[in-house]
């Protein structure tokens, strides 16, 4: 069955950040410079052929642009300057664009003025909309920021926190239904059984929570740095969700709920800047180029935590005024960083490359199962 | 001692002499029981040559030339080919074996080509045993 | 006969010829051959020492005839000639062994290598007793040459003559010179004018006084030999022209291969299917569009048609995959919004800003698909409507996928093969045609523009296919070698020629219709044969057919042959 070539695919992919991939002639040195590129999984060298030939069926199907933690290898061992570091980032966007339903994906991708009208009409409804809660349902005096007559009681915050969760989960919910269909679907695909599925369902939490690949790609400071980065958001994630009470308790500290968040807010401004500073300085093969998506990111990140930080420091310092116009402020931060970026931007990640580790596992065991081989043990393979 | 026939090759300067010369610098190897004698051209060689070869004692004559159409002096090969056949005729009458006497065609380029043929004449003379004309010989040089 | 004194000189050639053959035991054998004197081995007869123990052995020892068992006559043959003259004997009564090339070489068993070798030094020794004393000659060379040929490769020699004051007669079939480069519009890799290139030199050529430009004729007889040659060109009237030169460089260059040969590509059937120099007639009008006058939004460059190929022409025809490149950044540039694919084998950027010009390319966004050389792609029609686009399938190697490619225009590159005339050029100056038609050259590395006819010299693409840089380069070094032998103003002829006994003849003329040169004349008063020495190419068909054995050719005479038959059993 003959796959029809589709050319402007290169072109569609310069908007994700794929500049340089019809540089490539496919000599292989980036696969072979890969620690983890292996069979039945070869990257990056597949998907930018997939990607050149314009077969946009089978690129929307591959695992492999999520099986790469862009430690940066194959672009510095490219012998014509095809980046194929950044054109597997640029693969990640496209992927993400292709996942989602909507189409907001694309859209935010393919322009960063739209991206940016975006964040910031959701921030002015968002500060308009608690503006408006605060004055007529919450304590109607900006100048209360704790105890039952608070401008914004924890309670209704608490209730707007899950309704806005739970409808951005569903969202990347269905997205990656989309995925499993468009990877583990279809005829070209190995049957995977559904014993299979619960036999390595482990798998999932592992690469969620360890990203342990990710440590065994070269380096390890970069995988340091972002699982600092992570924990750091996990745990101000798990206090904001569950604990925000405590976390807006007044006017005594619960010092056991603040010192969590305290180490928290330092490292998630600490990596934050420094991912931005690397940025800025193109210290690192991965830091060479940035996508307008990737600032995005990165700023929001470090103006919510700055927010927060700043509207904690204002509350205890007795101004609660002040804290509750920072607190307004980082609400307006807060509501447009998660709305663009869990189900339609960079964060997607936190599903997306979990669960291609966790398909990719199940694909070269079913691969392996029919030929009569036993499934290869996804080990790094590091030049000497 | 197994037998090993004699074959007296006349091989052409420009095509299949130069041709032979490559299966050297190229290392081919073939068998050893062919002895060239080089001559310009084909057109040279005069049935007697060939006569005198056998009557000397070769189990066989070889001659290798340009192919048609491509005879450094034009047409010399051609006039080989009408000589040749008149000389398979005399042979009959003598009662030698044709398969003795072999008219190739070998160019500059064709080294393994020449490999070959020197190593297939080698087994069909082998085949055919030592000429009559040796054996005659011989027996006549013993009776004296 | 005075006994001769002959010296056997065995080389070991290093171990070339020593590993196999034993020098020793041939030299044994040797000294109880009848007539040696002397008999030696040395590492390598041909370096200055070995041609000093030649000369110096010839003096000491009396010699008058010497053997060199060796490599081939045809490499060391003039070397040792002149060692023999340095010891002051005729350099014909050398005679070569070929224990290299053809022995040593060659076989596997020592001893009947060493058997063989043996034998052959025999049949040297005893035919060089024959040996003649012959003198070379010389006859004065004519400066004027002949070029054939207007194209790229005729037009640089005919200048490169010219301007060194020499006559040349430039005689070109078609009616305008240029050849194939004029059909061109830019050329690879730097994308220059072909127009330009060539108008400059179009322009010199006509004006120059030295060269005289033959327009619509042909070469229909070339009588005569090196130094000496009288061509006879038919012109655009039909009349014919008789002239003198000393010299001919052929340069008739290439013809394109027949693309509606290759049926799965559908040139000929379907009107968007197009060959190279149909993209170039495009290019110079300034459009590129399908047949229906539309701009292709897709467009296909398919490598290789007819080249390195089981079924049409083995060889590469080397320039196509820089053309293609070529075409490729054309089209971006004629039509910004197109979609270019370049369907190749292999990717041979060999030349000077090749490779560079390869990644420029892929950096414009041309998709390159590798198909297998003899997997070729399918052109076929997208659906029913003929200017509804075509579909391209093929199976691509570095992705592994069987794929369709969209395609408006298809442009196949069309490789080289020689002319469909060039054997009756090959036959007309006596040069020969290797197994796929090109020229052959003198040798393939150290001597590329000369042939084995003396005089005759070959240029660009009849050679081999080849691109302009190097056709060039071919055109001037024909003309330095024939400006070098200008130079000496006499031309030296072989020694070697045959000649009638005038009292063995018997004036039957058989010998008249065989030579191929004319060379041979008949005296209707002294009712004889005579061969005119100086054209004479020694060939010796005619002493083979002689009833009378009155015709000798000369060093190469029946005595010399039947000795050398004894020697060689």
């Amino acid at each position: 069955m003959a796959v029809r070539m589709n050319p402007g695919l290169v072109d569609d992919l310069a908007r994700y950040g794929a500049d340089d991939v019809t540089k490539c002639f496919q000599c292989g040195n980036c696969s072979a410079a890969c620690p983890f590129s292996q069979d039945p999984f070869i990257f990056p060298r597949k998907p930018m052929r997939y990607l050149q030939m314009g077969l946009e069926e089978r690129l929307r199907s591959s695992l492999e642009p999520w099986l790469c933690y862009y430690c940066g290898e194959c672009s510095v061992e490219c012998p014509r300057g095809a980046e194929p570091g950044e054109t597997m980032m640029s693969m990640r966007r496209w992927l993400t664009a292709q996942y989602d339903f909507t189409g907001l994906s694309r859209l935010f991708y393919r322009s960063w003025k739209a991206e940016l009208l975006a964040i910031l009409l959701v921030s002015l409804i968002t500060g308009a909309g608690f503006l408006t809660f605060g004055f007529l349902r919450g304590g109607g005096d900006l100048s209360v920021y704790d105890g039952p007559g608070a401008f914004l009681p924890a309670g209704a915050v608490h209730v707007f926190d899950w309704t806005m969760g739970g409808a951005l989960l569903a969202l990347l919910l269905v997205n990656c239904l989309r995925m499993w269909r468009f990877t583990m679907g279809g005829e070209r695909r190995p049957r995977v059984p559904a014993g299979a599925y619960l036999r390595h369902l482990l798998l999932l939490p592992w690469h969620f929570f360890t990203q342990k690949r990710y440590a065994e790609c070269g380096e390890k400071r970069p995988w340091a740095t972002h699982l600092v980065l992570m924990l750091s958001y996990v745990t101000i994630l798990v206090l904001v969700m569950f604990f925000l009470r405590d976390l807006q308790f007044g006017p005594e500290i619960r010092w056991s709920v603040h010192a969590l968040g305290y180490v928290a807010s330092i490292g998630l401004i600490t990596t934050a800047s420094l991912a931005i500073r690397g940025r800025l300085k193109k210290d690192a093969p991965y830091h060479k180029h940035s996508h307008e998506s990737d600032w995005a990111f990165l700023v929001l990140l470090v103006f919510v935590a700055s927010t927060g930080v700043v509207q904690h420091v204002l509350h205890r310092a007795g101004l609660p005024t002040a804290a509750n116009v920072a607190y307004l402020v980082h609400l307006m931060g807060v509501v447009p960083m998660l709305v663009v970026e869990v189900p339609f931007s960079k964060w997607s990640h936190l599903a997306y490359r979990p669960l291609a580790m966790y398909f990719a596992r199940l694909q070269a065991e079913a691969l392996a199962a029919r030929a009569g081989r036993p499934a290869p043990e996804p080990k790094p393979q590091l030049a000497t | 001692m197994a037998f090993e026939p004699r074959i007296v090759g006349f091989l052409c300067n420009w095509c299949s002499y130069t041709g032979a010369d490559l299966a050297g610098t190229s290392r081919i190897k073939y068998a050893p029981n062919v002895r060239v004698i080089r001559v310009m051209c084909t057109a040279r060689i005069e049935p007697t040559f060939v006569l005198k070869a056998l009557s000397e004692g070769a189990d066989g004559a070889l001659i290798c030339g340009c192919h048609p159409g491509d005879c450094h002096y034009v047409e010399g090969n051609y006039k080989t080919m009408r000589r040749f056949a008149a000389l398979k005729r005399v042979l009959r009458t003598y009662g030698i074996e044709e398969e003795r006497v072999r008219l190739e065609w070998v160019s500059a380029s064709e080294g393994a080509r020449f490999a070959e043929i020197v190593n297939d004449m080698t087994e069909r003379t082998r085949k055919l045993g030592p000429s009559r004309v040796k054996v005659q010989r011989a027996a006549d040089t013993a009776a004296r | 006969m005075a006994e001769e004194r002959i010296g056997v000189f065995v080389c070991n050639c290093g171990t070339n010829i020593a590993k196999m053959v034993d020098g020793a035991a041939v030299v044994k054998a040797a000294t109880e051959m009848p007539g040696v004197e002397v008999a030696c081995a040395y590492k390598y007869m041909c370096s200055n020492p070995g041609q000093e123990l030649i000369t110096r052995d010839i003096r000491d020892h009396g010699l008058s005839r010497v053997v060199v068992a060796a490599c081939s006559p045809r490499m060391h043959e003039g070397t040792f000639r002149k060692a023999v003259e340095r010891g002051g004997i005729n350099p014909y009564f050398l005679e070569m062994a070929n224990i290299r090339e053809q022995c040593s070489w060659v076989h596997d068993d020592p001893a009947a290598a060493t058997e063989k070798a043996t034998a052959l030094t025999r049949a040297s020794v005893q035919r060089v007793t024959h040996h003649q004393p012959l003198e070379k000659r010389s006859v004065p060379m004519c400066p004027a040459t002949l070029v054939i040929g207007g194209g790229i490769a005729g037009l640089t020699a005919a200048l490169e003559l010219a301007d060194a004051d020499q006559q040349v007669y430039l005689v070109e079939r078609q009616a305008q010179l240029g050849g194939n480069v004029a059909r061109l519009d830019l050329t690879a890799p730097y994308l220059d004018s072909a127009r330009d290139l060539l108008r400059d030199r179009v322009t010199r050529v006509t004006r120059h006084p030295g060269i005289q430009v033959l327009l619509e004729s042909q070469v229909v007889g070339l009588q005569g030999f090196v130094g000496n040659f009288r061509p006879t060109v038919k012109i655009g009237t039909g009349e014919l022209l008789h002239l003198e030169v000393g010299s001919v460089v052929v340069c008739t260059g290439y013809q394109e291969f027949d693309a509606t040969r290759v049926r799965q590509y559908g040139y000929g059937r379907l009107p968007d299917v197009i060959t190279s120099f149909e993209l170039e007639a495009m290019l110079r009008r300034g459009k590129v569009e399908t047949r229906a006058g539309k701009t292709p939004r897709h467009v296909a460059v398919v490598h290789c048609v007819g080249s390195r190929s089981r079924e049409f022409h083995p060889y590469c025809s080397r320039v196509c995959c820089m053309t293609g490149l070529k075409y490729a950044n054309e089209i971006k540039s004629a039509i910004p919004e197109a979609y270019v694919s370049n369907l190749y084998v292999d990717m041979s950027a060999f030349g000077k800003g090749c490779e560079d010009f390869y990644k420029r390319t892929a950096e414009a966004r041309t998709i390159f698909l590798m198909y297998e050389k003899n997997q070729a792609p399918e052109i076929r029609l997208a659906g029913t409507d003929p200017e509804g686009g075509m579909l391209i399938a093929m199976k691509e190697r570095l992705s592994g996928e069987e794929i369709e490619i969209p395609s408006d225009l298809v442009v196949l590159m069309v490789g080289m093969e020689p002319r469909r005339d060039s054997d009756e050029v090959a036959r007309l100056v006596n040069i020969s045609r290797d197994k796929d038609g090109w020229f052959i050259e003198s040798h393939p590395k150290l001597d590329p523009v000369a042939t084995t006819t003396d005089g005759v010299f070959i240029a660009g693409a009849c050679q081999a296919p080849k691109d302009i840089p190097d056709s060039v380069a071919q055109a001037r070094a024909a003309a330095a070698r024939i400006l070098a032998k200008i130079h000496q103003g006499m031309i030296a002829v072989d020694a070697v020629y045959a000649e009638v006994l005038e009292a063995h003849c018997s004036g039957c003329r058989v010998c008249n219709e065989l030579c191929p040169y004319t060379a041979i004349e008949y005296d209707e008063v002294a009712r004889r044969s005579h061969i005119i020495s100086a054209a004479c190419k020694a060939c010796g068909c005619c002493a083979a057919a002689c009833p009378s054995g009155a015709i000798q050719a000369r060093h190469f005479t029946d005595q010399q042959i039947f000795a050398q038959i004894e020697g060689v059993l």
